[in-house]
């Protein structure tokens, strides 16, 4: 079909070509006086054989005058010419059929489906961007729900951590006491046992020195409460002096 | 015709072709019908070309001109005038304004250099075709009585200047339109024919004897064939929103 339309217009634009080429040529003819004058002689020759008996024949040569004249008179150009009428009118008549029928029909149906297309496109472009948009959105409140569960995760250890440092400090803490308790409660032993020794020992010493001074032997039990009465002054009066009874 | 000492050929052969075929015969054919049927034949080939399917999402080529052409008359005629009415008269408005162009823009065309619608045939054909068409749109639109009411009594006039307005309405709107829609292309194209034929004559004739002096008019020729060019545009526009004014009036008396 295309290529049949294709030869058909092919066709109608070469016989165009061709009227316009003829229409040039046309106009060389009749468009000078002198042209006008010599068809009008030549005209007057074939009928009366010679310019001579044309001037002999009264009317003859009103008439070849006439025509003469009508060569620089101009006939009046806003009278339509018959001949002009018809093949103009007949023209714009074929021309319309055709627009009317397929010309302006055919363009205005590509002009349309263009129109079409592109508002079709532009719905697609539409739902496309409304699509992004909406992955967009959807990817946003992933990311928000991601973010919110990570400050989550990150808050919920924090807290342990705290708790564990706060376990460790306090196991910390309460080993530290003991182990100053334990401390404590063997210094407290060792003074003891070192206050025993040394009452042990002085009461010794100090009976030993007693007797060799007074020479006689003295009640065993008495010597003894004499001493720890002693001690006891003694340490009673160190504490004192120390104060914090070290 | 010695004119300034310049032979300048009379009105009517500048105008008046000799016939070429059926010489003697209400069909015969001249120059003028030659280029009437080749303004023919280039709107058909145009819209024909422009009118085939094609996948091109940008126009190009005589599809673009088809397109064009179509859309100014669309937008700029029958919207401007008629409204979405006149969608209907769109075939009739786009020959008309592509016909009365391509018998127009002939003045500029090399060896050819004339245009048709210097003679008044084609004018007045379409004139008096649109015409009819207005007032068969009128009739049909409002009635015969709505329309020569309308047309001859507009509303609005106070009643006192009938007197003068519907004499002047029924002359204009019946009998002058048509005239002056034929007359108006017909004049144009005739004095741009004439100025361009002057300046060529002068041009050529000068230059026999002085070669300088003749740039000017030369030069005239060339400015005056750019403008020949606007005016054939410019009168197939105005004959073409003339007529669908013509139309739109019919169709809608209010406006």
């Amino acid at each position: 079909m295309a290529r049949k339309t294709l030869r058909l217009f092919a066709t109608l634009g070469a016989a165009s070509a061709v009227l316009l080429a003829a229409a040039g040529p046309a106009g060389a003819a009749g468009e000078t006086i002198g042209g006008c004058v010599l068809e009008q002689v030549h005209h007057a020759e074939e009928e009366y054989g010679s310019l001579g008996a044309v001037e002999a024949d009264e009317k003859a040569f009103k008439d070849f005058e006439a025509d003469l004249e009508g060569c620089v008179e101009a006939p009046s150009p806003i009278l339509p010419e018959l001949d002009e009428i018809i093949w103009g009118g007949l023209a714009f008549v074929i021309l319309f059929g055709f627009m009317w029928r397929w010309g302006f029909p055919a363009v205005k149906r590509a002009m349309d489906a263009r129109s079409e297309k592109i508002r079709s496109d532009l719905d697609a472009a539409d739902a496309a961007k409304t699509d992004a948009l909406r992955t967009k959105s959807d990817y946003e409140a992933q990311l928000a729900e991601a973010k919110t569960a990570a400050a989550a995760i990150i808050d919920d250890a924090r807290a342990q951590a705290d708790q564990l440092r706060q376990d460790l400090q306090a196991r910390a803490e309460a080993d530290i006491a003991e182990q100053r308790a334990r401390a404590a409660a063997d210094i407290e032993s060792s003074r003891r046992q070192a206050i025993d020794d040394l009452r042990n020992d002085v009461a010794a010493i100090a009976v030993g020195a007693a007797e060799r001074v007074v020479g006689a032997s003295l009640d065993a039990g008495v010597h003894r409460s004499l001493i720890d009465g002693y001690i006891d002054e003694v340490a009673a009066g160190t504490s004192a002096g120390n104060g914090d009874g070290s | 015709m010695s004119v300034f000492a310049l032979e300048f050929p009379p009105v009517s052969h500048l105008f008046d072709w000799p016939t070429i075929w059926f010489d003697g015969t209400p069909l015969a054919i001249n120059k003028t019908v030659l280029i009437y049927l080749a303004a023919t034949a280039a709107t058909m080939v145009l819209f024909g070309l422009a009118g085939r399917t094609r996948e091109s999402l940008v126009p190009v080529g005589v599809q673009h001109v088809a397109e064009s052409g179509v859309n100014f008359i669309e937008n700029s005629v029958v919207m401007q005038t008629i409204g979405p009415d006149g969608k209907k008269f769109m075939p009739f408005l786009t020959s008309m304004f592509f016909f009365i162009l391509f018998s127009n823009i002939t003045e500029v065309v090399p060896f050819i250099q004339f245009p048709a619608n210097s003679r008044m045939a084609v004018p007045i054909t379409l004139a008096l075709l649109v015409w009819v068409v207005y007032n068969v749109v009128g009739v049909k639109s409002q009635g015969v009585f709505g329309y020569l009411k309308n047309s001859l009594f507009p509303p609005g006039v106070p009643w006192v200047l009938y007197v003068i307005v519907t004499p002047i309405e029924l002359v204009s709107t019946f009998v002058v339109r048509p005239f002056s829609l034929a007359i108006r292309l017909w004049a144009n194209m005739v004095a741009g024919h004439l100025l361009l034929v002057t300046f060529a004559i002068l041009t050529a004739t000068l230059w026999e004897f002085f070669y300088v002096p003749a740039a000017l008019p030369f030069v005239m020729l060339i400015l005056m064939t750019a403008f020949e060019i606007l005016v054939s545009f410019l009168q197939a526009f105005i004959f073409t929103i003339l007529t669908a004014v013509y139309i739109g009036g019919s169709m809608h008396p209010e406006h």
